[in-house]
């Protein structure tokens, strides 16, 4: 391959003058060489010119060896231009690599030596051998100039022999800093010139990620951020949580809140989010921060210090109390027109399948009316009205009494409750609805009103409290059923709180040896929620000697599945932090012991994609285990948790439960489809619906049962019609089997949940944050799927409302300064991994233009189509406040 | 004197005062007056608790201007209802059949595919299973032993069915049956044989014809000869020596024949009344061929077409299947194939059911502004499903007011699935009487969809019609 000419390099025409001069000399040297023969005339003469300067290089005379390196060094510099092929002068320079490193080690120290070895280190670059780096060395001992001139290509080749210098080092913990300072150039350097991902590969490299604060300014800092955080992801710990320290230090630096707000969510450190709100002075700003907290779903109290004025920090606490959700939600309702409410046939849709449907059957199914309630409530949640239990009461028929009645028995708990569902989010309303099933005299019924005031109230805070006003008495009654329905009440609508109240209220219900044991159970997994992701010690103990206290016999229960999941919600997502309590669950009776280990292990490292606990999971997995033993489930479970976090640990956790699939006994054949619609909630993936229709048809039916709730989990909200009419086939399909037809009925209910307005995703804020509650919510669901029949068909079908807690509006709402809906049109698309591009790159495609507020599917991102207004957070998503702008102008 | 505000469903009433000296139970008088929800209604929340009617207020340190919240509303209590809902979960076994909306299936006892899928065609006709359901259990002297048992055996195995949610095993009727056919018992290496299910239908119909008659002779013919039974006036002609005569007989299913020409039910049926035979001619005085032309005299209530698929081939003598397509409609109309004076019966009604289908017609096509051929077919088609249900009871209520019209809805088919007849399966495709068919195939019911009724008309190896069974519309004058 010879080089071709290239007439508009600068180097190439830089030496034609000279060249023009030696011809007649180098004619007879042309017939000699064969090898040059295909090299063009300028070739030739750049060869011939960088052979002299090699001879002149090692002529004893020091201002003519000068004057050959300087002419070596613009030769060298001149042509580092070209990417696509090693540049010339360093082809024709190889040769001669050797001598002049020979000749090199004879010189004695001087400039000129520093001078030779800046050359040879450039040389290095492509004659180094693999390890040696030559390229390095030569560089420190070598002027301490510009680096950046020698071309991009040679710093990168640099900074990756650093790297490998640097671990050297610090195995034999030699010195550094003369790397140091080179990194210092380099980094430099690479800010400069848009290579902020190589810069921070190199700082991540030799650990001084720091030095970053000092090299990024306002057009970079936002490139190097994002690379920063996508960066964290697939980062071991600690390194993660000091990558996202230094860049939440970046955003807070260039005032970046928003974006420091969320890592600082991300990182669950409050001192954090207290700084956004004392650094930020603006306080529509702040009103923004509220939303955001308010989304991510945690407890959050404002101080004086965060907001001084008194009014302004009430009206703050409202948002972040999330008290304006419903309205939010009713105006999105209302502008894409689906206030009307839905009936459970009209998703049903039985008129669509011929033949099958449904003969009109003369008595009531109590199975088919539970069912129907669960749709019902999901379909409407949040409405504030629904055609079978809101109905005004004096209408002789059909009114909402007659529908709570033609449930039965602990049934009748599940409609009571269905009312909270519908008034989701509506505390006034809710409950002065529920109100009037308080003075029933049925306790299914009060449950049910119990347990709808804790999910009307879920995810709303006020400060009367009243839920742990309503539901407080109620813990000691003398029925089991009522108690579970005050405590699960006040599980959903305080989880996260980590309120001292409801402890000293539910902790002694754990330990008290006359309790039944599903009380202890729902005692538990409220405690979990109410304290998740807290570590709290005092809980972890309550349930740590529940479970001791147990009976060889209790158990062997289906529910005492809750007491480990309690305890594991302790500490999710909190990873070693569960170390000492999975020491102490290594006592327990084997019958749970295996449990719990994989239970606790999955909830600590929940969403951290962590690959080792993958692997120990999956190894747990792979045993081929005697009967009885259940621990497989949650450990399936536990790897879909750990890898939902990125898409990349998705699609690979699909791969390898699918081999599951394949190779796992029926107890892991049974949680995979579970495992598939945790990975994929709310998002609908063509594969992963397809593998769950085939095995919605298994011959196992706890797996076929499970495959139907997880494709009502992967389509939930979405209205997707490809699920829709699946399992409007399966509910033909299995039109004989009540369990099965059951599980499709609330499949069916999922997937159309609140019209298609609301997500199941604890994902949100671009996938970045994952709100713990959410997760908790739906894992507390999956692991009471895990053993349908006892639970789910039994009768504790009322942890079905436990997915309450992930329930959220996947909208887009632009508020104006006042916080009254604003409408601007927004493009709605695909979102575009932009994480290390140069520039201004799309951030979406394939987008369409709407006005606000919009529904964001999975994986889309919305932008403003217009710039009249600024939003005051980069994430569009939730409630969005815009400010106008001030540079705007009318066309 | 303090000052809240409280705050009910949406609206909240500001600066209510509150004398701290006073129990409670006064300032809840207080919000009665405000909100209308009586006292003992009332649930205040005063930071996490609720306010006790006798709590002491400087216990509870409320603060001037706090919001409390307050729930409660004067609404009536719900009561449950005094006669609470059935559920089908509590029903007994018998009355979840019921609401399945279809009766159970039947056991295969060992190739009894043929009896099955036979019966179950049969029971699907309500007016046989009230004449059995009157039939005197005791024996009467002119209906032979086995008759009797059989015929006690059908009500019998009619009656389970209708009860049971589970497959029923059709053990005792299938021991009768053997017993009175012999030829049912047939055993072939240890098993019993495949057999017809023409034969067991026509048997079981000859069997039940004869014991349901009615004791004197005097009266109307026996009642399966009114439900099934036709009368065929034929005229033999023959052509050497002109002679003509007619003869009538009756029959209980017609046959249609299928030859190279024939592609629809309605040709075959054609094909089946027109026939050539020999015999002793008086006039010449040997054998002559003679041809001879049936025509339908008189209709029956339900009409049973069998398709003459099977046939036994001399060549290779064995019986072999015809798998020719013949397409069989939803709604047949045999008034071309009736006598000249059936004809002339038939005429008015069918004028009048002209009349009333053209009137609902009529409705249809002022709203539709242009009345395809094809869409006035199809309406059609419905209106005679839905008007099934009706005929079916106002014949009942007044025999002598409804009258035949010559048209014809389907309501069973019996198929045979396979290539030759000694072999394969027979199943049975039902409408039931809301309008829903239902396929049997031994044990297993299930629904199926009208348009997939018709596809059973042969010409692969899916399922083909082997015998039909359509149910007179009738209409009263």
């Amino acid at each position: 391959m010879a080089p071709t000419p290239d007439p508009n390099s600068v180097g190439g025409s830089a030496k034609q003058d000279e060249a023009t001069l030696k011809v007649p000399s180098k004619d007879p040297k042309k017939k000699d060489e064969k090898k040059d023969e295909d090299l063009s005339e300028e070739d030739l003469e750049l060869k011939q010119n960088l052979e002299l300067y090699v001879e002149r290089v090692q002529d004893p005379n020091p201002d003519l060896q000068k004057a050959a390196l300087e002419s070596m060094r613009q030769e060298i510099r001149a042509s580092t231009s070209s990417m696509t092929s090693v540049p010339k002068p360093l082809k024709f320079l190889r040769p001669h690599y050797g001598t002049l490193k020979a000749f090199h080690e004879t010189m004695p120290n001087s400039d000129l030596k520093k001078y030779l070895s800046d050359i040879l280190s450039v040389l290095a670059l492509t004659m180094s051998a693999e390890g040696e780096r030559e390229s390095l060395s030569f560089r420190l001992i070598g002027t301490e100039g510009d680096i950046g001139s020698w071309g991009h290509e040679y710093v990168r080749n640099l900074a990756g022999e650093i790297a490998q210098e640097y671990t050297k080092r610090q195995s034999e913990e030699a010195s550094i800093d003369d790397l140091m300072e080179l990194v210092q150039q380099i980094v430099a350097f690479h800010m400069k010139h848009n290579a902020e991902t190589e810069a921070v590969d190199l700082l991540m490299d030799v650990e001084d990620l720091d030095l970053l604060l000092e090299h990024v300014d306002k057009t970079n800092f936002k490139r190097t951020c994002n690379y920063l955080t996508s960066a964290a992801k697939y980062l071991p710990g600690p390194d993660d949580m000091l990558v996202l320290d230094i860049s939440y230090m970046i955003y807070m630096k260039f005032e970046e809140y928003p974006n420091a707000l969320q890592i600082a969510l991300f990182l669950d450190n409050t001192q954090y989010v207290k700084q956004v709100f004392t650094s930020c002075t603006d306080l529509l700003k702040k009103k923004q921060f509220c939303y955001m907290i308010a989304r991510h779903g945690i407890t959050f109290d404002l101080d004086d210090e965060m907001v001084a004025d008194d009014d302004d920090r009430e009206a703050l606490q409202d948002i972040v109390n999330n008290t304006k959700l419903s309205e939010g939600y009713l105006t999105l309702a209302r502008d894409i027109e689906v206030m009307e409410a839905k009936t459970p046939e009209d998703i049903y849709k039985a008129h669509l399948l011929d033949g099958r449907a449904s003969s009109g059957a003369s008595a009531d199914s109590a199975r088919q009316n539970l069912a129907a309630t669960f749709v019902n409530a999901f379909v409407n949640a949040g409405f504030g009205q629904d055609k079978l239990m809101t109905v005004p009461s004096d209408s002789t028929t059909g009114s909402s009494g007659n529908w709570l009645f033609k449930n039965k028995e602990h049934g009748k708990t599940s409609a009571a409750a269905s009312l909270g569902m519908i008034q989701l989010w509506d505390v006034d309303s809710g409950l002065s609805q529920l109100d009037k099933y308080f003075h029933s005299n049925d306790n299914p019924i009060i449950a049910g009103a119990l347990l709808g005031v804790g999910i009307v109230n879920c995810g709303i805070k006020n400060d009367c409290d009243p839920a742990l006003a309503l539901l407080g008495d109620y813990i000691d009654k003398e029925d089991s059923s009522v108690r579970i329905g005050a405590i699960m009440g006040l599980g959903i609508s305080y989880a996260g709180s980590q309120n001292d109240q409801i402890r000293s209220k539910l902790s002694p219900i754990l330990n008290d040896a006359k309790a039944p044991l599903d009380v202890i159970a729902f005692a538990s997994l409220s405690l979990g929620m109410i304290y998740v992701g807290s570590c709290n010690e005092e809980v972890a103990q309550s349930i740590i000697f529940a479970l001791m206290d147990r009976s060889e016999a209790e158990l062997g229960d289906a529910l005492t599945r809750f007491l480990p999941l309690g305890l594991g919600l302790l500490y999710l997502g909190k990873q070693e932090s569960v170390e000492a309590t999975a020491e102490v669950s290594k006592t327990f009776n084997e019958k749970i012991r295996k449990y719990c280990d994989m239970t606790l292990l999955s909830c600590a490292y929940a969403g951290t994609g962590n690959v080792l606990k993958v692997q120990d999971l999956l190894a747990q997995c792979g045993e081929h285990l005697e009967k009885g033993d259940i621990h497989q489930g949650p450990a399936v479970l536990g790897l879909a948790m750990v890898a939902m976090s990125e898409e990349l640990g998705v699609d690979m956790e699909i791969r390898s439960l699918e081999r599951m699939l394949q190779y796992g006994e029926q107890n892991i054949r049974r949680a995979v489809p579970l495992a598939l619609g945790l990975l994929c909630i709310s998002n609908p993936k063509v594969t992963v619906m397809d593998t769950l229709s085939r095995l919605s048809h298994d011959t196992d039916s706890e797996v076929a049962m499970a495959a139907i709730i997880s494709l009502g989990l992967i389509g939930a909200g979405t209205n997707n019609a490809r699920i829709a009419g699946m399992l409007r086939n399966l509910s033909s399909y299995y039109y004989k089997d009540a369990n099965l037809l059951f599980c499709v009925r609330i499949a069916q209910g999922l997937v159309h949940m609140g019209k298609g307005l609301l997500t199941l995703s604890p994902f949100h804020s671009e996938r970045f944050l994952l709100s713990p509650t959410a997760l908790a919510g739906i894992v507390t669901l999956l692991h009471a799927c895990l053993d349908m029949k006892p639970i789910i068909l039994g009768k504790y079908h009322y942890v079905l409302y436990f997915l309450v807690l992930a329930m959220q509006p996947r909208m887009m709402l632009t508020v104006d300064e006042n916080l009254k809906p604003l409408s601007v049109p927004v493009r709605v698309g695909q979102a575009v991994d932009v994480v290390g591009q140069a520039g201004r790159p799309k951030t979406i495609t394939g987008f369409q233009t709407h006005s606000t507020p919009v529904l964001l599917a999975a994986g889309e991102r919305a932008e403003l189509a217009t710039d009249k207004y600024i939003p005051l957070s980069p994430i569009l998503e939730g409630f969005i406040i815009l400010k106008e702008n001030p540079d705007y102008r009318e066309e | 004197m303090l000052t809240v505000s409280v705050k009910w469903q949406k609206k909240v009433f500001e600066s209510i005062e509150v004398d701290t000296l006073q129990p409670p139970y006064v300032f809840k008088a207080q919000l009665y007056d405000l909100s209308g929800v009586p006292p003992e209604r009332q649930k205040i929340m005063v930071k996490g608790g609720l306010l006790k009617d006798d709590a002491d207020w400087s216990k509870l340190g409320l603060k001037n201007g706090q919001k409390l919240m307050m729930m409660g509303t004067a609404d009536e209590i719900v009561k449950a209802p005094e006669k609470g809902p059935v559920f089908m979960e509590d029903l007994p076994e018998e009355e979840q059949s019921a609401n399945l909306g279809y009766s159970a299936g039947l056991v295969n006892l060992g190739n009894t595919c043929y009896m099955n899928s036979t019966m179950q065609c049969l029971k699907s006709v309500p007016e046989l299973k009230s004449e059995l359901s009157n039939y005197q259990s005791a024996r009467t002297k002119d209906v032979d032993q086995t008759s009797h048992m059989l015929t006690v055996a059908t009500r019998e195995l009619f009656s389970e069915l209708d009860k049971s949610v589970k497959a029923v095993a059709p053990m005792p009727f299938w021991m009768v049956l053997q017993k009175k056919y012999p030829q049912f018992a047939q055993l072939h290496n240890g098993n019993h044989m495949q057999q017809d299910a023409e034969e067991c239908w026509t048997q079981m119909l000859y069997t039940l014809s004869q014991s349901l008659k009615p004791p004197s002779p005097s009266e109307d013919p026996d009642a399966v000869k009114a439900l099934f039974g036709l009368n065929l006036r034929s005229r033999l002609h023959c052509q050497e020596s002109s002679e003509e005569s007619s003869e009538t007989e009756s029959v209980f299913s017609l046959k249609c024949h299928i030859s190279h020409e024939v592609n629809h039910l309605h040709e075959g049926l054609k094909h089946g009344l027109k026939g050539e035979l020999e015999k002793t001619s008086p006039a010449l005085g040997r054998t002559a061929v003679y041809i001879k032309e049936s025509l339908i005299d008189s209709l029956p209530r339900y009409l049973t077409v069998q398709f003459v698929r099977f046939f036994w081939k001399r060549e290779s003598n064995q019986k072999a299947k015809i798998l020719r397509k013949v397409d069989y409609p939803l709604e047949l109309d045999i008034y071309d194939l009736c006598s000249e004076d059936l004809q002339k019966k038939l005429e008015a009604p069918r004028q009048k059911l002209r009349d009333i289908e053209g009137q609902k017609l009529g409705l249809q096509a002022s709203a539709k502004s242009s009345s395809k051929g094809d869409d006035v077919k199809m309406t059609d088609a419905e209106e005679s499903s839905n008007g099934s249900g009706e005929s079916s009871s106002g014949d009942q209520q007044g025999g002598a007011s409804s009258h035949m019209t010559g048209i014809y809805d389907l309501v069973s088919v019996l198929t045979h699935k396979g290539r030759s007849a000694d072999s394969g399966h027979y199943v049975s495709w039902v409408k039931q009487e809301s309008g829903k068919w239902v396929q049997y195939d031994d044990a297993n019911t299930s629904l199926q969809r009208e348009e997939d009724i018709t596809k059973l008309s042969g010409g692969g190896d899916w399922h083909m019609a082997y015998i039909v069974m359509y149910k007179a519309r009738l209409i009263s004058m």
